[in-house]
């Protein structure tokens, strides 16, 4: 027998893995999403939720960035 | 290595290659005094040549130049505004007015030519100069961003110019250092300078035995640019004879004697350069031999 | 290296096509050769029956394969493959093979075989007939070629070229909206209904319930690109839809040719024009490639627009009726600085909005719009399906003269801080830090040879995306999930 299961099939670095990681095991975005871990650079995840990772990791990036340059020089 | 092969491929795309074809129209080459229609058919295989070179990119560009026993002309590009030409056949119109430029210039010329009344020697170096000074005027015109290739092409059934030895030098260096690689096709004749000129700027020498594929020769070894020869197999180099002539009755020699001051080539010893006027010394008791005796290097 | 770029992204965007977040298609853009090759056999072979045609063909071939052609344009027999492919270095064997295949896919050339048994190379006949007209002559003039009297107020060309980019703006105003917008526009400032419909057919713009006809999100790329590309996007498109409005395809290509090869600055006349012809030149007037002042009139001039649509660069020298070569004056008008201000000299209201697209504006002067790169509004571009590259190229497009002075601009390629244009790219980066596959696992296989069957299968039909052996675990495309199921069935029926 084989087991079948639909969803989205994504392929990352490492570190944004493990940001994934991280937030399917705080149900982050309100519950678990991880079908499966493939490997280091890939994982299976429902499709719904990809929308709200986009805008998670997203915010994420605004976070971690900072303005280059000072708008009022 | 394949990124860099890209980008050269990229560079060579967008580049303007510009070839000078310097075509010598001497009445006393040996193909001409055969038959008059051999230059006919050369002509025809020429502007064939030019117009597959114009074929190749959009922004390629062509020069000809008539080379004679008294006086070198453009036969294309023509100063001033271009005839008006409308098509007649099919022919793309820029190969048209190509054709039609050279044949009318070159007929003109032809008439005007003073008579001949022993073969005279082709003004073939100081051509070659003219084309220098045309690809570096144009080169300086060239936009910002925009790289220009530049290379000139002999064709000549003349006999060896040693006379011009000093000036054929004087173009092959600076050839050389502008980067402008000199082809030469040879009608029947080995060429002992012009294989120098090619050798020193990288460019191919070919000594054509038959008119009859002419074209099908040129199309195959010199309309290649010269950035991407090293893709195709053409005839290796033949072996270059790198003497010099002397000064003094310009012919070529194995051995003779160099002036220590500009580097004048003598067949025979004299005590005063010729060239810079420099006095030698008379090393002690009347010398048999000279000292300054000395085996002509390579390149002089 | 834009192609490529296209062609990255384009792929990308069709393995995601269903998905909601990066689910909307790019703008293709073709070149030539592209667009010939997906042509059938029989049209490419009506194509080469003009000379024009062939000449373009011939100057988009990759360099060797230029060499193979002339050199077997005057043989008049088939040439057997080893002795075409002893002309190459042995070392660039690999550009060789891909010259031969864009040359048989072209239909240019075609394998046959000759006494003895060996494979040969032959030229089309048709394409070998064309090319060597266009080359030496002989045969038919081309079609627009008619002598002309001597034009009594004969334009020049820096009237051709205002004329031709006014026209070829109105399309990009109404593009944007701006053109009817704008006070003061006249009739002529709007453009025809057929334009419409080539925009609407190439997806540019669409037509909206709400406020009428939107530009789309592949008409914000196509902005960004250069002129020429425009120009030859837009006319690819037209000559999509040309077959429909009862003109010819081959006669349409073959006259956009002979005008890419005509001489700017000179009259041609459009006497002898099939009357479908004359249609087709009415629009190319309507688009600005070329000049004619009447209708009625039975002479026009090409504009840069048309003798550039084949060039592959933008502002390549181009053939005029002077000895001196004539380049466009240079209309760059954006200055980038490092601090990634970007100061754009333009009163345009079609340049300030596609500046727009991808910075932040903070002052507006008459002549004079002030604004910055932020990482926000180049991330609102890239949102909107704009790619790094497309930035970076229109501001290098537009560089104003002074950058392309600079140091810096002389060594490098571009005349762009080089700060600014990594940056631009790693933000692009930055958000593709996931490749999304909608797809189907196959995991807990009883055996190892049932998961091979299956992977095998997958595989073989193209729909496999990843796999690992150890984990007996499997990837498939969501499209191919049905074939794949259906296979299992039938397998496991054997089987069992």
């Amino acid at each position: 027998m084989v087991n079948v299961i639909k969803g989205v099939l994504v392929e990352c670095d490492p570190a944004m893995k493990q940001f994934l990681l991280h937030l399917d095991e705080k149900s982050a975005l309100g519950r678990k999403f991880i079908i499966q871990d493939l490997d280091e650079n890939h994982l299976f995840i429902s499709t719904d939720i990809v929308d709200v990772l986009q805008a998670r990791v997203d915010e994420l990036m605004d976070r971690i960035s900072f303005p280059l340059h000072d708008k009022d020089a | 290595m394949d990124a860099v092969e890209q980008a050269a491929t990229k560079e060579a795309e967008s580049s303007i290659d510009l070839l000078v074809i310097v075509l010598d129209t001497n009445p006393s080459q040996q193909f001409v005094r055969q038959s008059p229609q051999n230059l006919t058919q050369v002509l025809e295989s020429i502007i064939a040549f030019g117009n597959a070179h114009l074929m190749q990119k959009a922004q390629n560009q062509l020069a000809v130049i008539s080379c004679s026993h008294h006086s070198t002309d453009f036969l294309y590009p023509v100063p001033g505004r271009q005839v008006e030409l409308r098509q007649i056949d099919g022919q793309y119109e820029a190969f048209s007015l190509v054709e039609k430029t050279v044949k009318q210039q070159l007929g003109n010329i032809l008439m005007n030519a003073p008579r001949l009344s022993s073969p005279c020697e082709s003004l073939l170096a100081g051509s070659m100069t003219m084309a220098l000074c045309y690809i570096s005027r144009l080169q300086r015109n060239v936009a910002a961003g925009a790289k220009m290739h530049s290379r000139i092409l002999v064709v000549t059934g003349s006999n060896e110019c040693a006379s011009q030895y000093m000036t054929f030098m004087n173009v092959f260096f600076t050839a050389q250092k502008l980067g402008i690689v000199v082809d030469t096709c040879a009608l029947d004749k080995t060429l002992s300078l012009l294989q120098q000129g090619c050798d020193i700027t990288n460019g191919q020498f070919l000594k054509v035995t038959q008119l009859d594929g002419l074209l099908q020769y040129l199309l195959w070894v010199f309309l290649p640019a010269p950035q991407m020869r090293h893709k195709l197999v053409l005839p290796p180099p033949p072996k270059v004879d790198y003497r010099a002539s002397c000064f003094c009755h310009r012919e070529l020699i194995d051995i003779g004697y160099v002036c220590s001051v500009c580097l004048s080539v003598f067949c025979k010893y004299s005590p005063i350069c010729t060239t810079c006027h420099t006095i030698f010394k008379t090393p002690g008791p009347l010398p048999i031999k000279p000292k300054k005796k000395k085996k002509v290097e390579k390149q002089m | 290296m834009a192609d490529t770029k296209f062609g990255r992204y384009a792929s990308c965007s069709s393995v995601n096509m269903s998905l909601p977040v990066q689910g909307l298609t790019n703008l293709e853009c073709k070149n030539l050769q592209d667009y010939l090759q997906s042509r059938t056999p029989e049209t490419l072979e009506k194509l080469y029956t003009h000379p024009p045609i062939c000449l373009a063909v011939y100057r988009e071939l990759p360099e060797i394969a230029r060499q193979f052609i002339i050199r077997i344009l005057f043989v008049d027999q088939p040439v057997p493959k080893a002795v075409v492919s002893s002309w190459g270095a042995q070392r660039c064997a690999k550009d060789q093979t891909e010259a031969a295949s864009c040359l048989t896919n072209l239909n240019v050339w075609r394998v046959t075989a000759i006494p003895g048994g060996l494979a040969a190379w032959e030229l089309s006949p048709t394409f070998k007939k064309s090319l060597r007209q266009a080359l030496l002559g002989g045969g038919k003039p081309w079609t627009m070629t008619n002598t002309v009297e001597k034009d009594s107020k004969p334009r020049d060309i820096s009237f051709l070229d205002s004329y031709a980019m006014s026209r070829w703006r109105c399309v990009l105003h109404y593009m944007v909206g701006t053109g009817a917008r704008s006070s003061g526009t006249t009739d002529a400032e709007a453009i025809s209904p057929d334009a419409v419909r080539i925009l609407l057919h190439a997806n540019l713009m669409k037509r909206d319930d709400r406020d009428g006809i939107t530009i789309t999100r592949q008409g914000f790329q196509f902005l960004l690109l250069d002129t020429r590309a425009q120009v030859w996007h837009f006319m690819l498109q037209y000559l999509d839809t040309c077959e429909e409005r009862g003109i010819p395809l081959p006669e349409c290509l073959s006259m956009l040719f002979q005008l890419s090869f005509s001489t700017l600055g000179r009259d041609y006349s459009s006497e002898g024009m099939s009357c479908q012809m004359l249609t087709f030149l009415q629009h190319l007037r309507e688009f600005g490639l070329v000049f004619q002042r009447k209708r009625k009139e039975g002479r026009f001039y090409p504009t840069r627009l048309a003798v550039n649509v084949t060039n592959k660069e933008e502002g390549q020298v181009v053939r005029t009726t002077l000895t001196e070569d004539v380049h466009l004056q240079n209309s760059g008008y954006i200055v980038v600085e490092t601090n990634y201000r970007i100061y754009a000299y333009t009163d345009s209201p079609l340049q300030v909005a596609v500046l727009g697209l991808f910075t932040e504006l903070l002052y507006r002067f008459p002549n004079l719009v002030v604004g910055v790169l932020t990482r926000d509004s180049v991330r609102q571009a890239l949102r909107g399906g704009i790619t790094a590259e497309q930035i970076v190229s229109y501001l290098e497009q537009y560089a104003h003269p002074n950058m392309k002075l600079m140091e810096s601009a002389i060594r490098s390629k571009s005349c762009l801080p080089p700060t600014v244009v990594d940056q631009i790219k790693l933000w692009e980066m930055e958000r593709n830090r996931f490749i999304y596959t909608e797809g189907v696992v196959y995991n807990q296989f009883l055996s190892q040879n049932d998961y091979l069957t299956l992977r095998d299968y997958a595989l073989s039909i193209n729909v496999l995306v990843w796999q690992n052996e150890r984990t007996r675990t499997m990837v498939v495309q969501k499209n191919g999930h049905d074939d794949v199921k259906r296979y299992w069935k039938k397998y496991s029926k054997i089987a069992g």
